[in-house]
């Protein structure tokens, strides 16, 4: 200790407001906060903010043309009370979240540790044509070649050919087909950057853990793979998780490429398109912002509890 | 089994029943869409001209003399009576005598567009004879930019195929001469002549080309042509202006396929000549019968080696490499179609001249001069008497491994007036492919031309498209593809579409010849693959493609066809693959920089450098780079840097880039908007949907061009345009006042009174229909009542007509229907034959709901109301639905297919599309069926049966010019939507379009009057006004974005789950009418809880 640190009594904690505590944690470590600066005012700008905006919106009748009028929460009333259409899409988007989001997550663990398992190079070779779909941008738009509604369609063509249909079947506008199709859409592209998080989570397992581990009695690759490959990672898990979720509520975009917008008979109708519904071709942005807080919600809340799922994980 | 009496007899009822119902023919109702199929059947039967020529080839031509065909006045007017005198005297080169002795052609309506010459010949003058046209181009109200085109008829038939494509040119020339004073030695031949080019900064920018005339008594003359630039030194087009003139015109071929003039054979009886109207009206002053040579071998042309002796025995000799005349490809003198213009070019560093940091004008053909029969024109003279060589400058990289063909005529001095070939090798003048430039003397690829030129005479050089040699080369393959198309569509009809690969259909018993064109083909091509690669040679990746095609047709006609339906879908992209090449071969088109007069004496060096070496042009790339950060693309044409206080208006427009500098040149050009009001327009190049934000930050422009008829409405309701009409609440005062207050310079561009709204948009310029898209009910100024406001004026109208394949149905025996149920009629025969019908339901199902009467709102007479109930539950509506429903579920029409590529292979004869986007896509993308198709007014609904239809009415909707709300200048603003939306500058607009795109940018406008000056022709144009006249349009009320959305619901279930259609559509209908209420509400309109409450139906 130097002498200039000794005459001086170091300021306790209790001796301060918060305020004044902060402020001094903050000063002492400035350095940080000017380094983390650039992102957390770009950060502040562009998705704090909106969010607050978009929630304060929700309260009013803004049309984007303009100036809003304060409603209150008549909003939210007319959603869950006076909105067929929102609870059909609330019920789509909980299928899509239920069968893409878990589906999609053990897929990309289930593949990721198997091509783990592969020798580096193949695994090298392997691991894009995993990942391709979901880099490609909208290369799922193929999809909309092989259902195509004319009869020169590949699936129709070929089911025209072997007989089992007589007239082309519009695939991608009849509601019987539409939400399972576009669910299998979505877990083809669905191996995206989750998957790659696990490849590389699995990279950075200590091979000196699995050693340990036999020493100490592992009995077979699944206790492997359940006390030690899995706990080890779990940040990556947490990540996939997130993304999974985000994804699978966040699901729209797809819909409205392959089945036009909006879907036949509201059939695959999503809350995210909902949302473009009456953000897009309404302009009632007030009403739009409503259904983005009550979606932003139900994330969060999905997030928090596959949070406290995932701590569970190696117990 | 024994039937009984009753059942043969139901039996033979239903039989003759579906025979009429086949083959039931209904007679058009009145003119315009009827096409005559015979007149279709015969051209497709007629012979080539080569056929032609075989049949008259041993006539044998004795002491023929000219003979002169003059009109005889009976069914077409002169000029001296068709336009009063101050119009005919006001164009150059007519006279009263000229006036009244020659006829007025017209294309659309000012006159007859048919006209017939009627002649006897005696039988001392039969023979083979040329037909020559001394014609005027004029300059009419019907004219566009088209060039002239009539189809043939000799004693009322074409004579053969090529006759219905006889093309007259026009001449253009552009406005950069800056000549102040006459030259008072016009008369003499200068002693010397010099020619420089350079570009001037400062005060008289510009790029100029100055020729030097020295005459003999010391007098120098300086001509002066200018192109002028904008302030970031960016040349700027010169205005293009067409010369009316008289000219001879000898009958060809306007394909280039033939290059030697059309030969007719005439009996000695008496004939007729007719003359059809496809495009442009034309004045004719006499047709004239020049005699062929007495034999059909004899050529009126010399070979090139001939003139060269001719030349020696005169003495001529070669002229020193001192005798230089530098023409800069840039400034034509004349051209031959608008398409051909001056571009800026900075691929080569060498190319003269170049400016990294702007575009200057530098070479031309960039765009469009590839077609056969198009020219550029240029004046020389050269100081030096004797033999000349002709150096150019060129990039020829389109073709790979192919050369291309230019025709070089001359005119001047001994050549005469009329622009004549020199000798028989010049129509092959040839231009190798490589992918830089070259600079080479000008040959046949044997010889390097020399041409004997004389000191200090006006020459003018005529640098033609052709195809030369490669004529009937390419000739031949176009022939191949329509034998090869004919046998697809024998085994389409045979087998469908997509046959079954397993199954043996004894193609050898059923179509033998299609197996043994298949073979003779696959010969045919492969042996013009080699003659290509003789004359080319090379064997460059185009000419593979033949092979390709030989390949696989051999392959389809080898063992009895076993391989036919295997390959019968290669075949169909192949056909396509076949019609671009043969597309591609006859658009030969290459840039050009310059063209030197150079005495014969020069050598090799006195050529112009064809490529800079590696540091120079890498040190102009660099540069070139650099400078694209920092040009301002918003500037383009800017004439003058705006200052603060000239008045200017802000103009945004979401269209191309090609579109947005047109509209920059129209603002700025002389006598245009700019021009004569001295308000500046910023015009601004946005991305679509960029005007919302914009009007929500306060930053949005003050005129808004092209916005979608939805939008408008979405925007007015909200209180974002302004309302035109005048009387709208939203309104200012000021604003109202605009429209309804006299207005001189509007009047001067409408030419009506005053310019108020009410005179500048009427019914004469534009349709109901339009008007009803962009028009909804608004409080009026006094805020008691509703009135109807107008937001916008009409810029473009969109309609769906019906495009038909008249080669097809003229083959199964059908006419263009005329109604649904001649469509229906016509179902059974079509898929015997495999084909369908292209109809895209949604849109059909509103055409319905009009046609039969119906309307898609109720209570639209009430502006308190209008909009407040949908139409669709009414009786008719049902109907409406059900009808379009049964269309797709019993008739098995298609619901998703690609009608442009069934139109082009055959399978759908009939597709209803947008009459623009359609007519667009089949010109660029089926060019092989080029001349095969034509579009009509779609088929009516006709209640009674009687085979005329009551109501043919199809959909229009429109994109509107709108001003904003915020608008710094309402006089300003309104004074530029008026300009903007006038016929002139629609017209001028289109018409550009076409100029710099080509044909396949047909421009949709809103203003009826603004489509007779388009580049349609008479038959196209008849055909859309006749549907311009049957327009019905949907409103956009507030919520109408729910219907189309329903109906589609509604429709699918139809179709997907075999529901009844009307209990489908009925379904829908409250939900369609709560989500109008409440969208209503949140606008403040009247609404209708039920329909008991509305005020017209109590009491």
């Amino acid at each position: 200790m130097s002498q200039k640190t000794a005459t001086k009594r170091p300021v306790q904690r209790s001796e301060m407001s918060k305020a004044q505590w902060t402020w001094k944690e903050i000063k002492r470590n400035k350095t940080a906060y000017f380094m983390v600066a650039p992102f957390m005012i770009l950060f502040i700008i562009f998705t704090v903010f909106p969010v607050v905006l978009s929630m304060v919106l929700s309260l009013t009748d803004f049309n984007m043309l303009q100036l809003p009028h304060w409603l209150g929460t008549e909003n939210f009333s007319r959603l869950f009370l006076d909105d067929e259409i929102f609870i059909l899409a609330c019920k789509n988007t909980l299928i899509f979240a239920a069968i893409t989001g878990p589906v999609s997550y053990l897929l990309s663990l289930i593949i990721a540790w198997f091509i783990n398992e592969l020798p580096p190079k193949i695994r090298a070779a392997v691991t894009p044509i995993f990942y391709a779909p979901s880099i490609s941008g909208q290369v799922y738009l193929i999809w909309k070649t092989l259902f195509s509604s004319d009869s020169y369609g590949w699936v129709n063509a070929t089911l025209m050919d072997l007989g089992f249909i007589s007239t082309p079947v519009l695939w991608f506008e009849d509601a019987d087909y539409v939400m399972g199709l576009c669910i299998v859409v979505a877990l083809w592209t669905s191996l995206g950057t989750a998957f790659l998080a696990f490849i590389a989570g699995f990279q950075t397992i200590d091979r000196s853990m699995y050693e340990a581990a036999a020493v100490d009695g592992i009995k077979n690759r699944w206790q492997e793979l359940w006390y030690i490959t899995l706990p080890t990672m779990r940040p990556q898990m947490m990540f996939g998780a997130v993304l999974s979720i985000t994804q699978s509520f966040g699901f729209g975009a797809i819909v409205t490429a392959l089945c036009g917008f909006p879907s036949v008979d509201y059939a695959a109708h999503t809350i995210m398109n909902h949302l473009d519904d009456y953000g897009g071709s309404r302009y009632e942005i007030g009403y739009a912002s409503a259904i983005a807080v009550v979606l932003f919600v139900v994330m969060i809340t999905c997030n928090i509890v596959i949070k406290r799922a995932l701590s569970k994980v190696g117990e | 089994m024994r039937k009984t009496v009753f059942q043969r007899i139901s039996a033979f009822l239903l039989a003759v029943l579906l025979m009429f119902g086949v083959t039931v023919n209904v007679s058009a109702d009145d003119s315009d869409g009827a096409v005559d199929f015979d007149s279709i059947s015969k051209l497709l039967d007629a012979d080539s001209y080569s056929v032609y020529k075989q049949t008259i080839s041993n006539i044998i031509n004795e002491n023929l003399s000219d003979v002169v065909i003059n009109y005889q006045m009976s069914d077409a007017k002169t000029v001296y009576d068709t336009f009063s005198k101050e119009e005919w005297s006001s164009w150059e080169g007519m006279t009263e005598e000229l006036a009244k002795e020659s006829v007025y052609l017209s294309s659309k309506d000012l006159g007859n567009t048919t006209v017939t010459w009627q002649f006897n010949l005696t039988s001392e003058q039969a023979g083979r004879y040329y037909i020559k046209i001394e014609y005027y181009s004029c300059n009419t109200s019907e004219s566009s930019i088209s060039s002239i085109e009539r189809k043939l008829y000799i004693d009322n038939e074409i004579p053969f195929s090529e006759a219905s494509y006889i093309t007259l040119t026009k001449y253009w020339t552009f406005n950069y001469s800056q000549n102040e004073e006459e030259n008072t030695h016009a008369s003499e031949k200068p002693v010397n002549t010099t020619v420089r080019y350079e570009t001037k900064k400062g005060d008289d920018a510009g790029y100029y080309k100055l020729v030097e005339k020295t005459y003999a008594d010391g007098y120098v003359y300086t001509e002066k042509y200018k192109i002028s630039q904008d302030i970031n030194g960016n040349s700027m087009a010169p205005e293009m202006v067409q010369v009316p003139l008289w000219q001879d015109y000898y009958c060809s071929d306007s394909t280039g396929y033939t290059n030697e003039n059309f030969q007719f054979y005439f009996t000695g009886t008496s004939h007729t000549i007719t003359l059809e109207a496809q495009k442009e009206p034309v004045v004719i002053r006499n047709i004239t019968l020049v005699p062929a040579p007495r034999t059909m071998e004899e050529t009126p042309l010399k070979s090139y080696d001939d003139l060269l002796k001719e030349y020696a025995d005169a003495g001529y000799t070669q002229a020193s490499g001192n005798s230089v005349y530098e023409i800069q490809a840039e400034f034509p003198n004349f051209v031959s179609d608008s398409s051909i213009y001056a571009s800026s070019d900075n691929s080569s560093s060498a190319n003269y001249p170049i400016d990294a940091s702007a575009q200057l004008y530098n070479v031309i053909g960039k765009n469009s001069y590839g077609t056969s029969g198009q020219w550029a024109a240029y004046t020389f003279t050269v100081n030096e008497t004797g033999l000349h060589k002709i150096a150019m400058r060129y990039k020829q990289s389109a073709l790979e491994g192919m050369y291309i063909c230019r025709t070089i005529k001359l005119s001047g001095g001994h050549y005469g007036d009329i622009p004549v070939v020199p000798f028989a090798e010049a129509y092959n003048t040839r231009f190798d492919y490589n992918k830089s430039w070259q600079s080479k003397y000008i040959g046949d690829g044997i010889n390097e031309f020399q041409f004997y030129f004389e000191a200090g005479v006006e020459y003018t050089i005529y640098v033609e498209v052709g195809l030369g040699s490669l004529a009937s080369l390419i000739s031949e393959v176009n022939d191949s593809l329509n034998l090869i198309n004919e046998c697809y569509l024998k085994i389409l009809q045979y087998t469908g579409n997509d046959p079954d690969k397993y199954r043996n259909y004894r193609f050898e018993a059923v179509m033998p010849e299609v197996l043994y064109h298949f073979q003779n083909e696959a010969i045919h091509l492969t042996d013009i693959s080699a003659r290509f690669e003789q004359l080319c040679g090379t064997k460059g990746s185009h000419i593979v493609t033949l092979d390709n095609v030989a390949r696989l047709i051999n392959e389809m006609g080898a063992e009895n066809g076993l391989k036919i339906a295997e390959d019968l879908s290669n075949l169909k992209s192949y056909l396509g693959t076949l019609g671009t090449w043969v597309n591609n071969s006859k658009t030969s088109s290459m840039v050009l920089d310059s063209i030197n007069i150079v005495g014969s004496q020069a050598t090799e060096d006195a050529l112009p450098r064809a490529n800079d070496n590696f540091f120079v042009s890498a040190w102009f790339e660099i540069k070139s780079f650099v400078y694209s950060f920092l040009t301002d693309y918003d500037e383009m044409g800017l004439t003058q840097i705006p200052d603060e206080n000239t008045p200017s208006i802000e103009v945004w427009l979401a269209l191309g880039r090609d579109q947005s500098q047109i509209w920059r040149s129209l603002i700025d050009s002389q006598g245009s908007y700019t021009d004569s009001t001295g308000i500046a327009v910023n015009l601004k190049l946005v991305t679509a949907g960029t005007l919302l934000p914009s009007i929500l930050a306060d930053k949005g422009p003050d005129v808004y061009m092209g916005l979608a008829s939805a939008d408008v409405i979405n925007y007015a309701i909200r209180d974002a345009i302004i309302g035109i009409s005048g009387n709208d609440k939203n309104n200012t005062e000021a604003e109202n006042a605009v429209f309804t207050t006299p207005n001189e310079y509007v009047a001067s561009v409408t030419g009506t009174a005053n310019g108020v709204f009410s005179e500048v948009v009427n019914d004469q310029t534009f349709t109901a229909a339009a008007m009803n898209t962009i028009t909804i009910p608004s409080k009026s100024v006094d805020g008691n009542s509703y009135v109807n406001v107008t937001y916008g004026i009409p810029m473009t109208m969109t309609f769906n007509m019906m495009f038909y394949r008249s080669d097809v149905l003229a083959r199964i025996g059908a006419s263009i229907p005329n109604t649904w149920d001649d469509v229906l009629a016509l179902l059974p025969v079509l898929q015997a034959n495999n084909m369908e019908v292209g109809l895209d339901y949604a849109s059909s199902i509103n055409v319905m709901i009009y046609q039969m009467g119906g309307s898609m709102w109720k209570y639209t007479d009430d502006p308190a109301y209008a909009g407040s109930r949908i139409g669709l539950d009414e009786n008719v509506a049902l109907e409406a639905f059900e009808y379009v429903c049964r269309l797709y579920t019993d008739y098995s029409f298609p619901v998703t297919y690609d009608a442009a590529n069934r139109f082009r292979t055959g399978e759908m004869p009939l597709v209803i599309g947008g009459y623009t986007a359609t007519y667009n896509q089949l010109t660029v993308y089926a060019t092989e069926i080029e001349g095969l198709w034509g579009f009509s007014r779609i088929p009516g609904y006709d209640r009674d049966g009687d085979g005329v239809p009551e109501n043919r009415d199809t959909i229009g909707d429109v994109t509107a010019t709108v001003m904003l709300h915020g608008c710094s200048d309402y006089n300003a603003a309104w004074e530029f939507m008026v300009w903007q939306t006038s016929s002139e500058i629609q017209s001028t607009y289109g018409n550009r379009m076409v100029a710099l795109i080509g044909p396949s940018a047909k421009y949709e406008t809103a203003n009826i009057n603004a489509i007779s000056g388009l580049s349609w022709t008479a038959s196209e144009y008849a055909a859309i006004m006749g549907q311009v006249e049957h327009l019905s349009s949907i409103t956009n009320y507030p919520g109408s974005y729910i219907i189309a959305r329903y109906v589609k619901f509604a429709f699918l279930a139809a179709y997907n789950n075999s529901e009844d259609p009307i209990d489908a559509i009925s379904n829908y209908i409250s939900a369609i009418n709560s989500e109008i209420s409440r969208k209503r509400q949140e606008f403040g309109l009247n609404t209708l809880e039920n329909d008991s409450d509305y005020p017209g139906l109590q009491g």
